[in-house]
């Protein structure tokens, strides 16, 4: 094999994103589902008074919008046409590949909840807020959910059960970065240092490193069948 | 099956050892209050209320009212109402070292017991220059080999200790025994190279496998034990059984990932993908459970003793005797994992020769 593993794990990635392009409508699903959710959100909170809820909210609707981005890595009906692809490639470029595509998709679902965030419950409660913190967190928070559940669905696709299984087995696992995210989003919104926020983005990033150093080991017994 | 008597005999030894003295042992003496609030100089009637005491066993007692450690002043013992109360009177004098004021009483059967007194001190002259007096001095009392501390709040509740703890030091163990079993699955169950015709073979990894689902089942049992000790124990000390803790939410997030786990197992028919799937999902759940436990613990603040300013208990625990008990417990308690454990999985397997000589 010449081509070396940055390369694959590249190409493997352009794939992605052109088998993306060509099916729009899944991201537009996405953002919809996501849309319908904040007008939920925002007809029945009407408004958000502290920082806390606005947050823990933010996370909540970012979580549930992440497992919704699962839904490719879940489709096993695309099943013998990745078999084919991945005989061609290693598998560890096949993980890699996968959780950097889908750490970047939920990063873009997540700004762009952030926006709708602001846009419906407005930025009174967030006067205080360190902006670069928050952002930081935002993309923390989704690569740690992008490799967790790029992982946790390939796990749960091999079962054949992999809709009804990706709920049970992917929210237990993701329990550890949800409370330091949730924390790290509030104290950012309380405009604490980035030092008194310190713990909080260690434990983000050793979680993230945590995640993508077991998808990477693990993942080569998973994949071949 | 070899059959390991060995092991069973010390952990029903060490059970019955700290069974009979968790349980049997009195807690250390103590003084709880007295129902002296306001003090001013001259002379107080006051009564004071011990625990565990033995005011009418003990030959003499002397009790003192100790200013500042620098000044002390005897009570005359007017009457010893039963073993836990007494009434006394005190002369105070005019000038005082400090407003800090403490009861020191001590008796041939209790040895010496303190009680530091919040009291309202009222129209006396502060003086830090006063002479020191002589401070009593009594004779240490021989220290038994184990006793239980007084401490506030906790009070009796600290015997928990020898049985809430270790159920969690059980868990740890069985769950890594887990651990280390799907590892094992994972590489004896690993084809050689791209030669997928090569079929693995199900006798070398079905021990494995059993092992480490019976391992992390009868750990799920100990989570759980562990879990309803420490929420009784909550109830009693702080004042709730279920609270915003994070070793608590930590113990609870660790059970539902292991209950996935057993889904997981139950949801796929195939056996070979069954064995592999869940000795990975097994290897990420120990891994979280560390994280839980063990680091996000450390970074959030609790409840829990060695957290948030509160003392440790190897801080209450001075002449290091509750270790006389805790370590046996710890040990008794893996060892009876274990047991259970061997037999569980011995159940497991006689039903799967069962189910053979069925098909």
């Amino acid at each position: 094999m010449a081509v070396s593993l940055f390369t694959e794990i590249r190409l493997l990635l352009g794939k992605e994103w052109k088998s993306e392009f060509r099916r729009r409508d899944h991201f537009a699903a996405l953002v919809i589902y996501l849309l319908s959710t904040l007008f939920i959100c925002y007809l029945s909170f009407e408004k958000i008074a502290d920082g806390q809820t606005w947050g823990a909210l933010l996370w909540v609707t970012g979580l549930f919008t992440s497992f919704n981005a699962m839904h490719k890595a879940l489709d096993s009906a695309q099943q013998p046409q990745l078999l084919h692809l991945y005989t061609l490639a290693r598998p560890s470029a096949v993980i890699v590949s996968r959780c950097i595509y889908h750490a970047l998709q939920i990063a873009i679902l997540n700004v762009c909840s952030l926006f709708l965030f602001l846009l419906f419950f407005g930025d009174a409660v967030l006067a205080k807020m360190d902006w670069g913190q928050l952002i930081t967190g935002l993309l923390l928070g989704s690569t740690g959910l992008g490799i967790t559940l790029t992982f946790v669905a390939s796990l749960a696709q091999k079962t054949g059960n992999g809709v009804g299984l990706m709920a049970i087995l992917g929210f237990p696992l993701v329990i550890p970065l949800l409370i330091t995210i949730v924390k790290f989003t509030r104290l950012a919104i309380e405009g604490v240092t980035w030092a008194s926020n310190g713990y909080q983005l260690m434990l983000l990033a050793v979680l993230n490193v945590l995640a993508i150093v077991l998808a990477y080991l693990l993942f080569p017994y998973l994949w071949r069948e | 099956m070899k059959m390991h008597f060995g092991f069973k005999i010390l952990c029903a030894i060490l059970l019955m050892y700290v069974a009979v003295f968790a349980f049997l042992t009195p807690l250390s003496p103590a003084l709880l209050q007295s129902d002296l609030s306001e003090i001013q100089p001259g002379e107080h009637t006051f009564t004071l209320t011990g625990y565990n005491t033995h005011f009418d066993g003990a030959s003499t007692n002397a009790l003192y009212l100790i200013n500042d450690s620098t000044l002390s002043f005897p009570c005359t013992i007017e009457e010893v109402i039963d073993h836990s109360h007494l009434r006394a009177r005190v002369t105070l004098p005019q000038e005082i070292h400090s407003k800090a004021f403490a009861f020191v009483l001590n008796n041939d059967v209790d040895g010496t017991v303190f009680l530091e007194s919040p009291l309202k001190v009222d129209g006396f002259s502060l003086n830090s220059q006063l002479q020191p007096m002589e401070m009593p001095r009594f004779q240490q009392r021989e220290a038994s080999f184990f006793s239980y501390p007084y401490q506030p709040i906790i009070m009796e509740s600290i015997r928990n200790l020898m049985w809430h703890v270790p159920m969690w030091f059980t868990m740890f163990f069985l769950m890594i025994m887990s651990l280390v079993q799907s590892v094992k699955v994972l590489l004896k169950g690993q084809r050689d190279g791209d030669k997928a015709a090569v079929m693995i073979d199900p006798d070398q990894v079905r021990p494995h496998d059993n092992k480490a689902a019976v391992s992390a089942a009868v750990g799920m049992v100990f989570c759980i034990l562990g879990l309803v000790t420490g929420s009784v124990w909550a109830r009693f000390t702080w004042g709730t059984w279920w609270t915003r803790d994070p070793q608590l939410n930590g113990a609870l997030a660790v059970f539902i990932v292991y209950a996935a786990y057993f889904i997981l197992r139950n949801s796929i028919q195939q056996e070979e993908n069954k064995w592999k799937l869940s000795a990975i999902y097994n290897i990420f759940a120990c891994i979280l459970m560390f994280v839980l436990l063990m680091v996000l613990p450390r970074f959030t603040e609790g409840l829990h003793p060695g957290k948030s300013g509160n003392p440790a208990f190897s801080q209450y625990d001075l002449d290091s005797s509750l270790r006389t008990i805790f370590y046996p417990a710890t040990v008794g308690f893996i060892l009876l994992g274990y047991w259970m454990y061997h037999i569980r999985l011995r159940i497991l397997k006689i039903e799967q020769e069962h189910e053979n000589l069925l098909v």
